[in-house]
């Protein structure tokens, strides 16, 4: 996949759509991280342009212009430069991204349950992140929080966000599938164990960077188990992005010829081959 | 590269329809134009044991059935995807909806595209790669809408089951003049039955929403499922109960071959008669009841007009969870 499929797939509006349409600002992020790897600042500059119209007032960003509320994607916003996307939106998202948590970890719910006699499950210990506000937290959207926040804290170390990285690193580790690595979240299915994904193995294992821990040591056997398997272009990406996390992606690793069927995965593919090469745009 | 807007079919451009829907929607509180009441409600059950090439001359009969008028419409069929597991049967089977298709496309339908949003994985085309569509329907990826990743258009539910106030939908499932509803026919460890209502899931966006579509679950997903029942009001259901799942639905479960077809446009009548086919007592599954009524909709078997095979001739009772012995059909 190339910078030139990028380029052509841009909207008038400086936006990306992950297929064809309107922009949405998952693949436009991405788009941007890979243009601006790849010196093509112009292009990034009207895709950065673009997320500004899904700013919320309340510091986080919609995931479509006109839907009026801030979701997930905030996290991935956060994870631009900061000399792209602007302090003071940079700080708005990281002070959205702190103050959200999925809903059974909310005062409010945790009174309700108590007040119901209903034992709290282990894995609802710990906070972690909801892809929509007002609902339970995943394995997703607490991979991208974790993410964001991980490179906030070596841009700006802070304890406040160590603290919340800390949480939601519990919060994974707290999920894992019976038999290693990570599903969207749901451990079993009435009391049946549920089966790992690709996908969300990686993003997990990718936010888990610098854990050392057997959860993630079965992760990683899994993972690499799926990456000689596998035939998605997202769920290799993430993958890639997981193993090299912890230094488990052979040198000169190349993915299989499968296809990308969104701009989001024509993008991460670029953004996870700067990491091979050492360049980090998730780290970094 | 931007979507072409074909005409709806009622002489307005698809552009000139959404832009109508909306403002219609704001005005009134309600989504999408309304249809007459459908009396009484048709539900037609064929016999269909093997997924082959005779399945789509039975389709085809099936949907002839119901003298729907597709000439000059868009219709949009909606499968049910989940999981990436070719050889088991948690997904509609490829061949039944490519039959449902050529079906459509054959009575003059101006255009006839695929479209679903599964709830647990985001790479919907590797999924559907992986479950056989590729293989089985011709140029798959120039049919195929991901409704996760659609564009979006708030709605409001003219009707509200759950505490959900608006909701945001594709424009694709909200521009279509026909939404065909075509899942398998499974038991659900939560709701008792997932069949061609609760299949609506599928059409809310992931984009938005997440993986899986959580909101649903909070709001209430019975209520949901009565809620995007209103929403979508357009609609026809073809049943894949060739083999369905029994057990541990709508992902674990076993393989049962019940070797029919459920059809007809009204999905709370065609539901109930599935649920009828499996032994589950409709008026046991709590979004029948709620949807029961609404545009004119049939739930009790007296008010069903059956036509093909007669429901003692085809029982095939399903095994239940644990959980949900009390809704087995005595």
């Amino acid at each position: 996949m190339s910078i030139e499929t990028l380029l052509s797939g841009q909207n008038r509006d400086g936006g990306w759509p992950y297929v064809r349409g309107g922009s949405w600002t998952e693949p436009t992020v991405y788009a941007v991280l890979a243009l601006t790897a790849s010196g093509e600042t112009q292009a990034a500059a009207r895709g950065v342009r673009w997320i500004h119209t899904t700013a919320r007032r309340d510091g986080g960003w919609a995931p479509y212009a006109g839907v009026e509320q801030s979701t997930w994607v905030t996290a991935l916003v956060t994870l631009l430069p900061v000399g792209l996307v602007g302090k003071s939106s940079h700080a708005g998202g990281i002070e959205w991204l702190l103050g959200t948590t999925g809903k059974e970890s909310t005062g409010l719910y945790r009174l309700r349950e108590w007040m119901l006699g209903n034992a709290r499950p282990a894995e609802l210990e710990f906070p972690g992140w909801p892809w929509f506000p007002g609902t339970a937290a995943w394995v997703g959207p607490t991979s991208l929080a974790i993410l964001a926040l991980e490179k906030e804290n070596r841009r700006k170390p802070s304890r406040r966000i160590a603290e919340r990285i800390e949480e939601g690193r519990r919060f994974l580790l707290r999920r894992p599938c019976r038999q290693g690595g990570w599903n969207h979240g749901s451990v079993q299915d009435l009391a049946y164990d549920s089966r790992p994904y690709p996908e969300t193995t990686g993003m997990a294992l990718a936010a888990l960077r610098g854990v050392h821990s057997p959860v993630v040591d079965r992760a990683l056997e899994v993972a690499g188990g799926f990456l000689g398997e596998c035939h998605s272009a997202d769920a290799l990406n993430w993958l890639r992005l997981g193993l090299i996390a912890h230094g488990n992606l052979a040198a000169g690793y190349c993915p299989p010829e499968v296809p990308c069927r969104t701009l989001s995965e024509s993008s991460l593919d670029l953004l996870v081959a700067e990491e091979q090469k050492g360049r980090s745009l998730f780290w970094g | 590269m931007r979507r072409t807007h074909g005409t709806s079919g009622f002489g307005i451009t698809r552009r000139e329809w959404l832009a109508a829907s909306a403002a219609a929607a704001t005005l009134t509180g309600c989504a999408g134009p309304a249809v007459p009441p459908e009396v009484p409600a048709q539900v037609s059950i064929v016999r269909a044991t093997e997924y082959d090439q005779g399945l789509y001359d039975t389709v085809r009969r099936t949907i002839d059935e119901h003298r729907l008028d597709v000439r000059g419409r868009r219709v949009v069929v909606k499968p049910n995807l989940v999981e990436f597991e070719p050889h088991n049967v948690i997904n509609t089977h490829p061949l039944l909806v490519h039959a449902v298709c050529e079906a459509f496309r054959s009575m003059g339908a101006a255009s006839v595209q695929i479209a679903e949003g599964p709830g647990h994985r985001r790479n919907t085309l590797d999924l559907a790669e992986a479950a056989g569509y590729f293989k089985t329907v011709p140029r798959f990826e120039e049919v195929f809408v991901d409704l996760n990743l659609d564009d979006v258009s708030r709605v409001r539910p003219s009707r509200r089951f759950s505490r959900l106030e608006e909701l945001y939908l594709p424009n694709t499932v909200m521009g279509a003049d026909l939404l065909v509803s075509v899942p398998k026919m499974k038991t659900h460890h939560w709701v008792g039955a997932t069949l061609s209502m609760k299949n609506l899931f599928g059409v809310v966006p992931g984009g938005v929403y997440g993986w899986p579509k959580n909101v649903l679950h909070w709001s209430g997903i019975d209520e949901c499922i009565a809620d995007l029942d209103a929403l979508c009001p357009r609609r026809f259901a073809i049943v894949d109960g060739i083999v369905g799942m029994e057990g541990n639905g709508p992902i674990l479960g076993a393989p049962k071959a019940a070797g029919v077809l459920v059809a007809g446009r009204d999905p709370v009548a065609v539901d109930a008669t599935c649920c009828r086919v499996m032994r589950i007592d409709p008026a046991r599954i709590k979004y029948l009841r709620l949807a029961c009524g609404e545009r004119g909709s049939r739930l009790p078997e007296g008010e069903v007009h059956q036509i093909g095979e007669q429901i003692r001739s085809v029982a095939t009772p399903f095994a239940l969870a644990p959980e949900f012995q009390s809704i087995r059909l005595t």
